[in-house]
Formats: C-alpha cells, sequence, structure tokens
C-alpha cells in the first residue's frame, strides 16, 4: 500500500485517458501529416484533442491551443517568443517565487543584457498588486506571473493583475504559468482571464503522462515560434505531434472538467482534515502560506528544529510519498527560493515538507500520514540540538530563531 | 532526486531516530570535550560532546569513553554522527590521538557517501576538533605545543570568499589542501563553498582562483557568465514615456496635482467613512488607486468611488485621466 501524496510533482495516469491513448502507440501510429487514408484518424484525434481543450479553456478558439511536449517548453516558447517579437522592448516582470522554467529564463534574458523586475512576495506568499503596477514600464514587454504555486498552493489574483497590465498597456504580454491550477480551477480565457495572453500547462499533473503540455496564445499576441522546422501546429510548433500524449491530455482535460467541482470538495475536505489533524498533534508547526488564498490539494509544512530530507525518508519507509523544500533535497545546497522569498525563518524553510492531494487520494491516505508523521517529526526532534524532548518545545535559547 | 545512501547509512539513521539502545544520541552533562559545527542557517548543525576518564597525571592519557551528538540536519548528516561517535567510542582513544580520526574514516564507516552529502562528515571531522580545543582548555593542555594546530573556526577570520555559507579565504585554503580539493564541485560538495548562489566559483579571488594557486593550474575551458546589469533608474523611464506621451505637465507636477486633488476633495469624504486612498502610480494619464479601510475589499464601494475619483481628477487636474482600482 502506497499512500501517494505528491501530486504537485506528478500524477497517476488516469485509467480513461491511458485506454484513449492506447491506440495511438499500437494500431493508430501513423504520422498524422501523412496524406494516406490512415493518417486522419491521429490528424482527427489531434484536432479533436485541440477542441475539448479549447472549450476547458472558456471557448477560446481552437488555433489558440498549440501542443508542446512539457510546461517547461510552452514557458520558454512564450517568454522567448515574446522577447523576439518585440525588440524593441528589454523589460520583463517576474515573480521571485516563479517555477525555475520561468526564472531560469528570466535569468537567462537578463545576462543578454535584458532588464527583469523579480517582485518579493510578502510572508504568506501573497504578491501586491501594487508593486506590479510601478513595476510595469514603456519598455516592458512581458508579464509572467503564475497562477497557483507549485510548493505552497498560493494562488495569485490572475484576472486582476492581467486587467491592471493591460489598464497601464495593452501591448504588454501577459502569461500565466497555469500548470498547477490546470484541472483544479476553473479557467475561462473569454471571461475572467479574457486579459491573459499566454497561458501554460503540462499533462501530467492532471492525470495524463509526461512529455505532453499546451500553450495558449490569444489571437493577435505578436510571439514568435520557438521550436522552428516543419508546418505542425500551423508552422507555430514544429515536430512531429504525440499524437497518444495529446490525446491522452484531450481525455485528461474533458475528465478533469467533468468532476472537477466534486473532486475540489472532497480533496479540500482530506487536505483540510491534514492539515487540523497535525497541527493539533504537534507543537511549533506553522502552514506556509496560511493567510493566502490557496490550491485546495496543497498543504506545506514548516516543522520547526528539523530538517526536511530525514522526515521524507521516514515518511518514504512508511510507504508515504511526500516532498521537501529543504536544501538537502533539492540537489542543490540551497533550500527552497519559494519559501527564501517569503521570509519563512531558516528554522522553518529546511524543515518544510508539502502534501498534495489529487482525486486518487482517500481518507485512508490521511489517516495513515495522521498516524504516522507526529511520530517521525518527534523522533527526529530528539535528535535536534535546538528541541527540549522532555517538555516537548523548543529550548529557550533556539526559541528566538523561529520568529527568524 | 532519489536517496542513494549505503545500507549502513540508512541502518544507522533509522536506528538513531527510534532511538535504539547503543546508539549516540544525545548530550553529555558538563562534557570534557564540547563542540559545535554548522548552524541552522546552512541546513545542518551538530553539537558533539565527549566525557573522558581523566588520567591521574597525564591528561594526554585521558581516554574519551563516551561521545555523544545533536544534530539538525538530513539522514546523512545525522548517520555521520553517529558514526563519529561510534569510532571513538570503540577505538578508546585520547583526545589527541581522536584526531586522527578525519572525514575519510567517516565516509568509510558509512559505507560512502554520494558526493553531495560530503560535508557531512566533514562537519563530524570539524566538530571533533572544536571538541578537543575545548578539552585542551579545560585540561590545560597545550597542542600548539604539541605541534597540533586545529585551527579553531574562530582563528580563521579572513575575507569570505563564499557569501552564502560565509566561508573565509584561510578557511577555504586550509580545506582545499587538508582534503585533496580539486575542482569546484569537489569543494562543494565537501564544505558547502559556491553550492547556492554560484557568484564564487569564476571571479577574481574565488574558489577557481583559490584552486589554482593550490595546484598550480589554470582552468582553460570556462567562460564566465557575464554579471546581471544593474536595473535602470525607474524615473529615467517615466520621463520616457511622458516625452512621448501626452500630459503637458511634467511628471512630478502633473503627480502633485493628482495628489492635491485627491488630498482636497477626495480623501475627506473618504475619512468620513472610515476610509482612505492611496495613490499607487501614475503611468501616462492612467491613475492607480488603492482603497483603503473601510472601502477596501467592497466591490461595490470600489466602482463607485472609482468613478466618484474618476470624475474629480478629470474636472480638476486633466480630462483624460482615466482610474484603475488596484
Amino acid at each position: 500500500m502506497l499512500t501517494y501524496l505528491d501530486n504537485n510533482a506528478t500524477t497517476r495516469i488516469a485509467p480513461e485517458v491511458l485506454a484513449a491513448m492506447r491506440p495511438f502507440l499500437e494500431d493508430r501510429f501513423f504520422n498524422p501529416s501523412s496524406a494516406y487514408e490512415c493518417a486522419r484518424g491521429p490528424a482527427d484525434a489531434i484536432r479533436q484533442a485541440r477542441r475539448t481543450v479549447a472549450a476547458a479553456l472558456g471557448g477560446v478558439a481552437p488555433d489558440e491551443v498549440l501542443f508542446t511536449s512539457c510546461a517547461t517548453e510552452s514557458l520558454n516558447a512564450a517568454i522567448f517568443g515574446a522577447v523576439r517579437a518585440n525588440p524593441a522592448r528589454r523589460h520583463l516582470v517576474t515573480s521571485a517565487v516563479e517555477h525555475p522554467a520561468v526564472l531560469e529564463v528570466c535569468r537567462d534574458l537578463a545576462r543578454d543584457g535584458l532588464e527583469v523586475d523579480f517582485l518579493p512576495v510578502d510572508r504568506a506568499g501573497r504578491l501586491d498588486p501594487r508593486a506590479v503596477v510601478r513595476a510595469v514600464r514603456p519598455d516592458t514587454l512581458l508579464v509572467a506571473l503564475m497562477h497557483a504555486n507549485n510548493e505552497t498552493g498560493v494562488v495569485f489574483p490572475i484576472a486582476d493583475l492581467a486587467r491592471l497590465t493591460k489598464e497601464i498597456d495593452p501591448s504588454v504580454l501577459f502569461l500565466t504559468d497555469a500548470t498547477q491550477t490546470m484541472g483544479k480551477l476553473p479557467l475561462d480565457l473569454t471571461g475572467e482571464l479574457a486579459a491573459v495572453d499566454l497561458f501554460a500547462f503540462s499533462g501530467h499533473k492532471l492525470h495524463a503522462p509526461k512529455g505532453v503540455g499546451a500553450l495558449f496564445v490569444r489571437r493577435g499576441a505578436r510571439v514568435r515560434p520557438f521550436l522552428i522546422g516543419g508546418h505542425q501546429e500551423s508552422g507555430r510548433r514544429a515536430g512531429t505531434e504525440n499524437v497518444a500524449a495529446i490525446v491522452a491530455l484531450g481525455a485528461a482535460v474533458e475528465r478533469a472538467q467533468r468532476t472537477r467541482d466534486a473532486d475540489e470538495i472532497r480533496i479540500r475536505g482530506l487536505r483540510d482534515r491534514l492539515e487540523a489533524g497535525l497541527l493539533a498533534s504537534l507543537p511549533c508547526v506553522e502552514v506556509n502560506g496560511a493567510g493566502a488564498e490557496r490550491l485546495p490539494n496543497t498543504l506545506n509544512l514548516s516543522v520547526h528544529f528539523i530538517e526536511g530530507e530525514g522526515m521524507l525518508f521516514e515518511l518514504n519507509r512508511a510507504g508515504i510519498c511526500a516532498s521537501s523544500g529543504s536544501a538537502c533535497t533539492s540537489g542543490s545546497l540551497e533550500p527552497s527560493h519559494v519559501l527564501r522569498a517569503m521570509q519563512i525563518p531558516f528554522t522553518a524553510v529546511h524543515g518544510s515538507i508539502r502534501f498534495s492531494f489529487s482525486r486518487d487520494n482517500t481518507d485512508a491516505d490521511v489517516d495513515r500520514v495522521l498516524a504516522a508523521f507526529p511520530e517521525i517529526v518527534r523522533g527526529l526532534r530528539r535528535l535536534s540540538p535546538y528541541w527540549d524532548p522532555a517538555h516537548d518545545r523548543p529550548r529557550p535559547e533556539a526559541e528566538p530563531m523561529m520568529r527568524g | 532526486m532519489a536517496w542513494e545512501y549505503s545500507e549502513k547509512t540508512k541502518q544507522i539513521f533509522m536506528d538513531a531516530v527510534q532511538g535504539k539502545p547503543g546508539t549516540h544520541l544525545g548530550e553529555i552533562e558538563q562534557p570534557d570535550g564540547f563542540g559545535e559545527h554548522g548552524s541552522i542557517a546552512c541546513g545542518d548543525a551538530l553539537r558533539f560532546t565527549f566525557r573522558v576518564e581523566r588520567h591521574p597525571e597525564d591528561p594526554l592519557q585521558d581516554r574519551i569513553v563516551e561521545a555523544r551528538y545533536l544534530t539538525f540536519g538530513c539522514t546523512s548528516a545525522i548517520a555521520a554522527s553517529e558514526a563519529l561517535c561510534s569510532l571513538i567510542e570503540s577505538g578508546g582513544y585520547s583526545p589527541v590521538g581522536a584526531l586522527k580520526i578525519t572525514n575519510h574514516d567517516i565516509v568509510d564507516f558509512l559505507g560512502g557517501l554520494p558526493e553531495q552529502k560530503i560535508h557531512c562528515s566533514v562537519m563530524g571531522a570539524e566538530a571533533l576538533e572544536a571538541a578537543v580545543f575545548n578539552w585542551a582548555q579545560k585540561r590545560g593542555v597545550d597542542l600548539e605545543a604539541l605541534g597540533i594546530d586545529l585551527h579553531a573556526e574562530d582563528k580563521e577570520e579572513g575575507r569570505i570568499v563564499c557569501q552564502c555559507f560565509s566561508l573565509s579565504e584561510p578557511y577555504l585554503r586550509r580545506k582545499i589542501l587538508e582534503l585533496g580539493l580539486k575542482t569546484i564541485p569537489e569543494i562543494t560538495g565537501a564544505v558547502k563553498a559556491g553550492g547556492a548562489c554560484m557568484s564564487c566559483h569564476h571571479k577574481p579571488g574565488g574558489l577557481q582562483d583559490l584552486l589554482d594557486e593550490a595546484w598550480g593550474r589554470k582552468a582553460t575551458s570556462f567562460v564566465p557568465l557575464p554579471e546581471f546589469p544593474a536595473p535602470r533608474e525607474r524615473a529615467a523611464a517615466v520621463n520616457v514615456a511622458v516625452a512621448t506621451g501626452r500630459p503637458i505637465l511634467s511628471p512630478f507636477q502633473f503627480a502633485r496635482q493628482i495628489e492635491q486633488a485627491l488630498d482636497q476633495y477626495v480623501r475627506p469624504q473618504l475619512r468620513r467613512d472610515g476610509g482612505d486612498l492611496e495613490l499607487v502610480d501614475v503611468k501616462d494619464t492612467a491613475i492607480f488607486i488603492q482603497l483603503k479601510g473601510a472601502c477596501a475589499g467592497c466591490p461595490n464601494s470600489t466602482q463607485t468611488m472609482k468613478l466618484m475619483v474618476e470624475r474629480t481628477l478629470k474636472e480638476m487636474v486633466d480630462e483624460r485621466i482615466r482610474v484603475v482600482a488596484v
């Protein structure tokens, strides 16, 4: 029995999604660009998937949806494409808590001489809309802000931020990384989100396989193609289509549309029960992003005075998959840039742990974490030079560290 | 990144977390040797204490009989702490003799450590040195007279090379030679230097320079990335906009007139109802305001206020003004 609570990292492929894609890996393997009759099936399937995605985004035009290989490609295509199409403008606005697929691209462009403002967030992970207004200037070409944060689940008010950007200058492009919200929140690019020009997400966060993503490009948005070659995707994204994965993405989006509202209520219930249970059983634990609007599926906790990797290791032994923003699990020696941007004290950044749910999770998963996690924390705190296990509280000299 | 720990490392960690008998978790009260290394900010910290059986005449013949640790850190940091204590207790070392234990012994004891986790073993060796230094002070042993130079950390003040982990030039020079570190990834793996922002890798006096000085080589293949350009003065950008835009007044005068109109005609009304507003920005003729106090967060009032403010400013300042609520 595995309790998988790392759904912001990736999700399990849904059975109906696998069934939908399977024929295109087997008998219907044809290249959709080929001329013969049997290639029409794959071409029609892609067309159908594009219509499904376009409908799920609030009824945008199907030709505004491009299929890509992943959200990272979508974001690279959007940013580099916007920069190349607007050479007279040299300024970008983004936030300090974006996914590396945005952050590192912006840093790379800064090395080329573009100017980038990385807007800060507050202690709850919120972005001040006033900062966005002040940052946009006459030579700004793109504002790139994520919809929901992958680590904390904090949701930015994208509709307002896009609207404000357009009020300043309608020719500034607005890009949203919606990787964590596609399939989770209602998304209407013809209504509430009508000021968003570019909108990126991937399939594997919503029960489609890895290796497929999409980019919405609003008609008229000045963006040059990124992958250049053949005529696929109307010449705006070359490369033979990953037919099976695109079909899968369509099926996953359709399924998410159908059950999203009911799923959301159930997932939020699970997350809230886990959150309340852990906060009640452990001292010196805080919810990162508490006080901000958060995704219903994400719980990011900081457990003061212990390190995240040890927690993950012990959770793993208990059959529970989660993730941490600690330095030791990042592959670098830096702890999470998101939690640091939120100015979470060091005692807590290294002890951060994220549980992220999907519709596959059940009450039994919550029960297992509630049974295992408090004991894991107590075990690690016994080892900590900052903790007084006899009284289950920080040592007096360590207490001020919690306030950073 | 899945775990690449040896079975022994994992077993030692699990035993420690469960507080199994025979593990060395804890802190000796009134220890004969006390040493700390690392900090919570860096992500790992070790407090190491030991107790000796005192020799009646010669402190150098003291025997370490008990060693304990408390560690904030990852799986390998905890396992390395446990390994250090096991090695010391089983060896029947004198404090000075224990200095022979190096981070390599700890790595061997653990059956190897991933490269990026080598610093956990170095931390153990550093804490041991600090504890022996502390013991020598308490027992009146002059280590320098014995030809032992412990480089207590407070003696290694100097130019900071790695700002992220506060590592000084003397410390890094010593570690490069001591641990035989030949590349920047090796330095990062062993002592963390350069593992965060990476700006110290190739700048003058940075890690590559220290390596070149230590081993007499010159890097040939690496072209350093240019530094980030400094953000341009924002005021200059606004001036450009105004120069090409329509307002006749200078941006300063224009904004001042808006502030005056708000002060005179708008704020008094809002304040009567417990509200207020902030002028967030002026972009060309678009005026960005944010409602405060009792007015904030009320969608109806936002719309009403926006119209009221806009009408006032159009009348008082410039009819092209457009008000946007933030």
